[in-house]
């Protein structure tokens, strides 16, 4: 099943991929991490291609956070390979892998508590900014003319979002679920070719959760970026992914669309337990 | 409130960027600098304007420092006095071996003292709250045992007791306590309006996420280290000036014990009751810190009879610590947050629905 796409994918360059298949943005080949005598990650190769949504499910403790802090750099993995687009990044360091395009949500809402909503999706704009420290100081010319510019973008991600009112809120003092989508605006701000989010409906009310869902649909195909995220909610999962991949123990057990993971043997068993042994 | 905000739209988000936005604000702001710059010199006699005014802006600015490291940066300083005696006599070799300008001599001292906190700041790499506040209190010993057991930093006199050599700016002899409270307003003028810009713009930001989530910073691409070490050199320089004014503009004679550790707790008090992560903070802190036991002590000396003398002096320290007690439980982020809140409550009233 789902492994002859895998195969395919990983066997050449993104532009040789053939087919309806589209080419990896992503490619993690081999990712072996542990600490200490504890493997989180056993092995783990998946693709991540242009312009899907994949989802990242498994049971607690798969490895699934370990996978998305591999690919922002924050964890370095003992063996394999990390591709973006073809080059090797394995080694990067965070700011590295942020300024290369891809940004993040956290499991536990990861803002930046004493800030303004606003000033949270302006940090989201950082790889943007490039002015010198004396400009800075002086808030003049370019600096200004920057400042300017990142916060018509970040207006347009505040429209996009439907968060005008909690503008100048600091975002500690927001409900639950607007950090959430704060915190995803965060994300859109720094237009990322690739989006990580890590269980964006955590927490969240039913209406919440149909919210949430619309903006990373609208993400993926109004503003066109690629998306990787984990989530428990199966339902939801089943409906907004492309593609997905299963963890259990740290190790990749199942991938594919949501028809083949729904009627997986393995999944059903890593998920619900069984009574063989 | 007295105005109303109504019908005043930012059209452009430059407008809507400005410090000020209101023009009432705008207004207010500017008759404040004009007290500042020409009333308070005309009215206030030798003593108010030396040992209140001068004073007062002096630990603002040292205060103001303090904040951006510790109330933006989430970097926490106990040596900051220490910084303020490596900007005072760094300014004083400036001034008697080199004899160059004294505007130069300030803000070569606030250079030199950004060099020794850049220096400070490294261990900042690996450690992080309590444990950097650890090191940075190495620099409050380190940088007292330098001044007073090597002669040199104090021309050769012993302890490290300076004298400062009197001051000209282009033909302008900064010698009266009205002279030497416009060149400390010029200078903490200058420096509020540049930290207020550094910390709106992209390097606050970065500061500021730093402060709430390193982690987060990190993924969104803010560089940890730079950041820090950014920090920590531009609240030393801030330090380093302050104390080059405390030297030239306030004390005269300088001796090491002026910048003991207390008065790095003293700072950091500003900075809490004032209000992290804000510049007004920095200022109401000083002010409460540095005013307010002038103001007690006024007070009680107007109901003092002969005999109470002692009792009224403890007085004094029971009624201040009595009040920043009270302030901090009424307001815990601090006297700026105070004043933010009662500007919201105003702005609905008497209607606040």
């Amino acid at each position: 099943m789902a492994n002859s796409t895998a195969t395919t994918a990983q066997s050449g360059p993104p532009s040789s991929v053939a087919g309806n298949v589209k080419p990896a943005l992503m490619q993690l080949e081999e990712i072996e991490l542990s600490f200490g005598g504890l493997t989180a990650l056993n092995r783990v190769s998946l693709d991540i291609r242009s312009g899907e949504i994949l989802g990242i499910i498994g049971p607690n403790g798969a490895g699934k956070t370990s996978l998305l802090n591999v690919i922002n750099g924050v964890y370095r993995p003992q063996k394999g390979r990390i591709l973006f687009q073809g080059q090797d990044r394995t080694n990067y360091r965070p700011h590295q892998v942020a300024a290369q395009g891809v940004a993040r949500t956290f499991q536990n809402v990861g803002l930046f508590k004493g800030m303004t909503t606003l000033d949270n999706l302006l940090a989201g704009r950082k790889s943007f900014i490039h002015t010198n420290f004396f400009l800075q100081a002086l808030y003049w010319g370019p600096a200004l003319k920057t400042e300017v510019a990142q916060r018509e973008k970040v207006e347009q991600i505040i429209d996009f979002l439907e968060i005008q009112a909690i503008r100048n809120t600091p975002v500690g003092t927001l409900p639950y679920g607007l950090q959430k989508r704060v915190e995803l605006g965060r994300a859109l701000a720094a237009e990322p070719k690739l989006l990580l989010l890590d269980e964006p409906m955590a927490g969240m009310n039913l209406e919440e959760k149909e919210d949430m869902s619309r903006f990373i649909l609208d993400a993926n195909e109004e503003l066109g970026y690629t998306i990787a995220l984990i989530e428990h909610d199966m339902g939801v999962v089943m409906d907004i992914c492309d593609r997905i991949v299963v963890l259990d123990y740290g190790s990749k057990i199942a991938e594919g669309t949501p028809d083949e993971i729904r009627n997986n043997p393995d999944v059903i068993r890593a998920y619900l337990g069984t009574d063989e042994n | 409130m007295i105005f109303r905000e109504n019908g005043q739209y930012a059209a452009t988000y430059a407008k809507d960027m400005r410090i000020f936005r209101l023009r009432e604000d705008r207004v207010a702001v500017a008759v404040l600098l004009v007290v500042a710059f020409v009333v308070v010199p005309l009215v206030a006699n030798d003593y108010w304007l030396s040992s209140i005014f001068t004073l007062f802006l002096i630990f603002s600015l040292a205060a103001l420092g303090l904040n951006l490291l510790t109330g933006y940066c989430g970097q926490l300083s106990l040596g900051h006095a220490a910084f303020m005696a490596v900007g005072a006599y760094a300014a004083f070799n400036f001034a008697v071996r080199l004899e160059t300008p004294v505007l130069f001599n300030f803000i070569g001292a606030g250079l030199v003292t950004a060099a020794a906190g850049f220096v400070f700041a490294l261990p900042s790499l690996r450690i992080k709250g309590f444990y950097l506040a650890v090191t940075t209190l190495s620099a409050q010993f380190f940088i007292e045992w330098l001044f007073v057991s090597f002669s040199w930093f104090s021309a050769g006199s012993m302890m490290g007791a300076i004298d400062t050599p009197p001051m000209r700016i282009l033909g302008w002899a900064v010698e009266t306590p009205r002279d030497k409270y416009l060149l400390t307003l010029g200078v903490v003028t200058v420096l509020a309006l540049l930290a207020k810009n550094l910390t709106r713009g992209e390097i606050g930001r970065s500061w500021m996420a730093i402060r709430d989530l390193d982690v987060a910073a990190e993924i969104m691409g803010v560089r940890l280290f730079p950041y820090k070490l950014l920090a920590f050199a531009v609240s030393s320089f801030y330090a380093g000036v302050a104390g080059a004014l405390y030297a030239f503009c306030y004390l005269g004679s300088v001796e090491v014990t002026a910048f003991e550790l207390a008065l790095s707790f003293r700072l950091l008090g500003m900075v809490i009751i004032g209000g992290l992560g804000t510049i007004m903070g920095s200022f109401l802190g000083a002010g409460f810190i540095v005013l307010l036991p002038i103001f007690i002590s006024i007070t009680v000396a107007a109901f003092a009879t002969r005999g109470l003398t002692d009792f009224l002096s403890n007085l004094e320290l029971i009624v201040f610590g009595g009040l920043i007690i009270f302030f901090l439980i009424v307001e815990p982020y601090g006297l700026a947050r105070l004043w933010h809140t009662t500007k919201e409550k105003l702005r609905l009233w008497p209607f606040p629905y």
